[in-house]
Formats: structure tokens, sequence, C-alpha cells
């Protein structure tokens, strides 16, 4: 009953999401340019081409994030885990920097015309991969998944590092694009890169319900685990591969989102009292979608001329889940 | 009566250069519940542990009556062969004592998890056995340690593997538990066929449930027998000297 109400609250807030922006839309202008009534006009433009996309790629994000961060939770048992904990966001971060503030270290990214091209998407991407592969590769030596949790951290903290350097060394425009993309938009999503990020989102997605039942038995422990004869690489390597496709692709077309990742599957456990993944990574991906369309939706402070980052607003709706949680202390236990 | 598991020339630890315990000839029978016994960090855990599947022998072999003798045998081979109950089961919350033992049917399971009618009623069977049907709907980690330890010998026992092993099942209860939990692996034994071992320091108890004994002495020697044989050549009493 509980799913019912939360698909309902999600078909309520997709549709605040379209009607509402900071351009104020009559109601019944918007409803003609969803039924498709004149293409030419201004609202149909605005709907079709901005607001619709906007919807889509803040529901993939908010879904993304949070099945990342329930697996996260799971296969490192540890209530605090997030989709960045392994450093993914750094990764992307730096590839980001690379791309916009390494022009003036390494000239041959602003003249060279294929890598002038990639844009800040690819960099990002390719930055998530490399640390990825870089943990996936370090996962293979270490049996513990808490020392893999420490080298994540590691990783991520060398890539922080390397970007404080990169911004250093770069010039003030350089420096504001970096720290324009690191405050998160859903608003450059469209066309194209809207199918490629739904592509690898939906990828992801699939690889994340293939792991529902290795992760329930994850949930009892890595030596339970491995004495019913699961690999513990094979697992890890999934859910690598999943976090990768899903956060570091949201990353990589919005930014780097916090705290809906970390706190969602906490509120969906208090909320449905269930931690089997069967139960707990659909209901984290509706209220995830949830959140994030409500980000989305307050960050445009509807009917005003200025925007939010969406990144301060997810952070400020994320954040009181995770006091609750660390307060509430039967809800941080795993 | 042909052995259930033989194990010749094993060796136990953690790094070839120093294993924990070497030289380890055993085997165990069908219907018989065996108590290892040992002093702290003698390396009972280590040897449960290898004979799981979890942690690889670093010589020696393992070899099981009903499947095909393996020199260094996969994860896959020994969750077929055995089921492991760990000394403090790891909890989760929001969990329910029937998705927790359900956990225990990984091999027969679909893709998603879901088992079929069968299965299911296996589980409930091994609910039952344990004496904890009654607490299928709770949430595992608001239970007694005595009861979430019969849950997680009802999660080993829905695996259907011929072999139960149990690192130290009776820590951490009452009396009252500890002989709940004793006699039930002796009835499941008896009932079930199932050959046990388990590691224990409570010697009465071990005395009163074990058909045999495996005792790991500090000079790094494994002694089997029956509990009466190794009480009279002396093994048991160097054992407990202070």
């Amino acid at each position: 009953m509980k799913r019912i109400w939360l698909l309902f609250l999600l078909l309520v807030l997709i549709a605040a999401d379209v009607f509402l922006g900071s351009v104020r839309l009559p109601f019944a202008d918007v409803w003609d340019a969803l039924m498709g009534s004149n293409p030419e006009a201004f609202v149909y433009k605005i709907v079709w081409n901005f607001r619709i996309p906007k919807m889509l790629t803040a529901l993939l994000a908010g879904m993304a994030l949070s099945v990342c961060g329930v697996q996260m939770q799971t296969l490192f048992r540890n209530p605090l885990a997030d989709p960045y904990v392994l450093g993914i966001s750094s990764g992307a971060g730096l590839g980001v920097a690379f791309f916009v503030m390494g022009a003036s270290v390494f000239p041959i990214l602003s003249t060279h015309p294929w890598l002038s091209h990639l844009g800040t998407a690819a960099f990002a991407w390719m930055g998530a991969l490399a640390v990825m592969l870089m943990v996936a590769a370090a996962s293979k030596r270490l049996k513990s998944n808490m020392g893999l949790l420490i080298l994540g951290i590691m990783i991520g903290s060398a890539g922080s590092a390397l970007i404080s350097l990169l911004q250093y060394l770069s010039d003030a425009p350089a420096l504001k694009q970096y720290v324009l993309w690191t405050m998160g938009s859903f608003s450059n999503v469209t066309g194209r890169r809207l199918v490629i990020m739904a592509a690898l989102c939906l990828a992801g997605l699939l690889i994340s319900i293939r792991n529902i039942k290795d992760l329930n038995v994850f949930l009892m422990g890595q030596s339970y685990a491995e004495s019913l004869g699961l690999s513990t690489s094979r697992i890890r390597n999934r859910v690598f591969l999943a976090t990768t496709l899903l956060a570091g692709s949201v990353t990589a077309f919005c930014g780097p989102i916090g705290f809906i990742g970390i706190a969602v599957p906490h509120l969906c456990r208090m909320i449905f009292g269930n931690a089997n993944h069967r139960v707990l990574l659909p209901a984290s991906a509706l209220m995830g979608a949830c959140l994030m369309l409500v980000a989305d939706i307050l960050s445009q402070m509807p009917g005003s001329q200025s925007v939010l980052p969406v990144n301060t607003v997810a952070a400020l709706l994320g954040i009181p889940v995770i006091l609750y949680v660390i307060l509430k202390n039967k809800a941080v236990a795993l | 009566m042909n052995a259930l598991l033989d194990i010749q020339n094993l060796a136990v630890g953690y790094t070839k250069r120093e294993p924990l315990f070497q030289h380890i000839h055993a085997r165990l029978d069908a219907g018989t519940v065996v108590g290892l016994l040992g002093p702290n960090g003698i390396g009972k855990s280590t040897l449960l542990k290898t004979l799981a599947g979890i942690l690889p022998p670093l010589e020696g072999d393992i070899s099981a009556s009903f499947t095909s003798p393996v020199r260094q045998p996969t994860q896959e081979t020994h969750s077929n062969t055995s089921a492991f109950v760990p000394s403090q089961p790891p909890r989760a919350a929001h969990f329910s004592v029937w998705d927790t033992v359900s956990t225990g049917r990984y091999r027969y399971t679909n893709w998603l998890g879901i088992d079929d009618q069968e299965g299911k009623q296996q589980v409930g069977k091994a609910l039952e056995q344990t004496g904890t049907l009654h607490l299928a709907q709770r949430d595992g980690s608001e239970l007694s340690d005595g009861e979430f330890h019969r849950v997680a010998i009802a999660r080993a026992l829905v695996q259907n593997t011929p072999l139960l092993l149990l690192d130290e099942p009776t820590a951490f209860l009452d009396i009252a538990n500890k002989r709940i939990v004793a006699q039930l692996l002796h009835t499941l034994a008896r009932k079930e066929e199932k050959a046990i071992l388990f590691s224990t320091h409570d010697l009465a108890l071990a005395m009163e449930y074990c058909d045999l004994f495996w005792i790991m002495t500090p000079e790094r020697t494994l002694h089997t027998g029956t509990p009466q044989q190794l009480q009279e050549d002396g093994t048991i009493d160097k054992l407990y000297q202070t």
C-alpha cells in the first residue's frame, strides 16, 4: 500500500515539476503544450525543450543515486556509505577540472579539435571510470571490504588534492566554470545528452536489479555469503559496474549531487520497515526520484526569476534525514 | 561406515609461511556430533572456516564421499557440502526472521531470490525444528542471542547440506539456551543423519552431547576419539591444566 502511495506522490511531483518553474506559465497553456497543440508557441518550447527534459533528468538522477546508495551501504555494511564513497565524485570532478582548468597547464586540451569537443560530461565520465577501474583492480588484492572503503576514501582525497592544485594554477573564468559545475544542474541535459544519460542509467538499474539476490545474502555478512558459494569479487564488481554507470553518469551530466544517495535508503528503511532488497531497492528508486523532483521544483523557486543550485537544495533536504538517522540509533543499523 | 568427510594432512591458517595448525588427519561420519575443543587462538575457527570453504586450505586434502574428491575445493563445492554457522551471526535491521532463513536457500532460488512452494515449506519446517516458527515475522535484530542462534541454525538447515559446521554455537547463551541448542544438534544428527562439527569451551555440555571429540592441543597435534577415550588417556586433563 505504501508503495502505491509513493507511486502516486511521484506522479504528482512529475506533474508539478512540469507545471511549475521560474517562468510563470498559465496551467491551460502548459496543458495545451503537453497535448501537442501549437508547436510554434513559446510555452510549447519551454515545456518540451526545457521542463520535460529537466524533469526526466531529475527523475533519473534521483533513482540512480538512491539505488547506488542502497548497494554501497549493503556492500560495506556501513550506514553512512553513499554513491561517492569510493571516490567516484572526486574522479568525475578531476576529469572536469582537467578539462576546464587544465588548459593553462596542458594547452592541447583547448587546441586539439577532438579533445576540445568532448565536453565536461565526457571528461567527468572518464574520470569516474578511471577511479572505479583503480578500485576494482585494488579489490582483487583486498579481501576486506573495510580496506576497500579506506582505499576509496584515499583515492577521493588524492583526487580532491589534484583538483585544488588545478584550481590554484587556473585563471578566474575557468575557476568559475568549474565551481558552477560542482553546484549541480539539470538544465543542461537535453536532446542527445539526455538519451545517453538515460541509456547508461537504465543499464545501471538493470544490473542493480540483478544484484538484489546477492545483496540480501551480503546483508548477513561477507563470511556467510562466501560460505554459500557467493563470490565476493563477483558481487563487488557488479556493484562497481552499476555504480559507475549510475553515479558516474549522473555526476558527469548534472554535477556532484550529494546527500540523496545516503539519505533515501534510510528514509525507506524507516518508512517501509523492510531491508529486503526486493522491497528496498524499488522503494528507494521511487523515493529518490520524489526527493530529487522536490529539490528541482524548489531550486527553480517557482514564480521568481532566480534559480538555486540543485546540489544546495538536495543537501538541505538530505541533511535533516541523515541527522535523524544518526540521532535515532536503531535506524543506523544495517 | 563410509566417511562423509575425509581430511588428510590438512594445514590451516592465513599464510603458508606460518600455518596455525597442520598435519590434520580426521574423518567425519554421517549421524555423528563431534565437539571441537582447544584453547583460545589454537585455530578452531580457522579450521571450521577452512572446512566451510571460507578460507582456502594451505595444504592437504579434504574429500567428501558424495562429491568427487577435490584437492583445492572451490567455494561452490563447499556450499553443496557444508553449512556454516559463525559464533556471532551478523544480523540485519528491518530484515525478518523468515527472510533471514530464506537466504540459506540461495542455491535453489530464482535470479531474484524468490523460492518455489517446496522451498517455502522447507523454510517453515526448519523454523519449526528450531522452535522459532512463532518468530518468523519478527525483525531478526530484535531477537535475543539464543533465539537468533536457533534462527542461524534454521538458516543452515535449509541449505540441505549433509554437514553442519558451527563455531561456538553455545557461547553467550544462558544455561537453558545452551542445552536447547545442544539438544537440537543431537536430534539433527540422529534424525536427519547430519554430520555435525561444533567448537566449544563448554566441556560438560560437550561430554553430554558429543559422540566424538577433536581436541587441538597447545603442542599443535589433533587428538580424536570418544569423550571417554580422551578422558582416560589424559588428553582432556592436559588440555585444561592450568
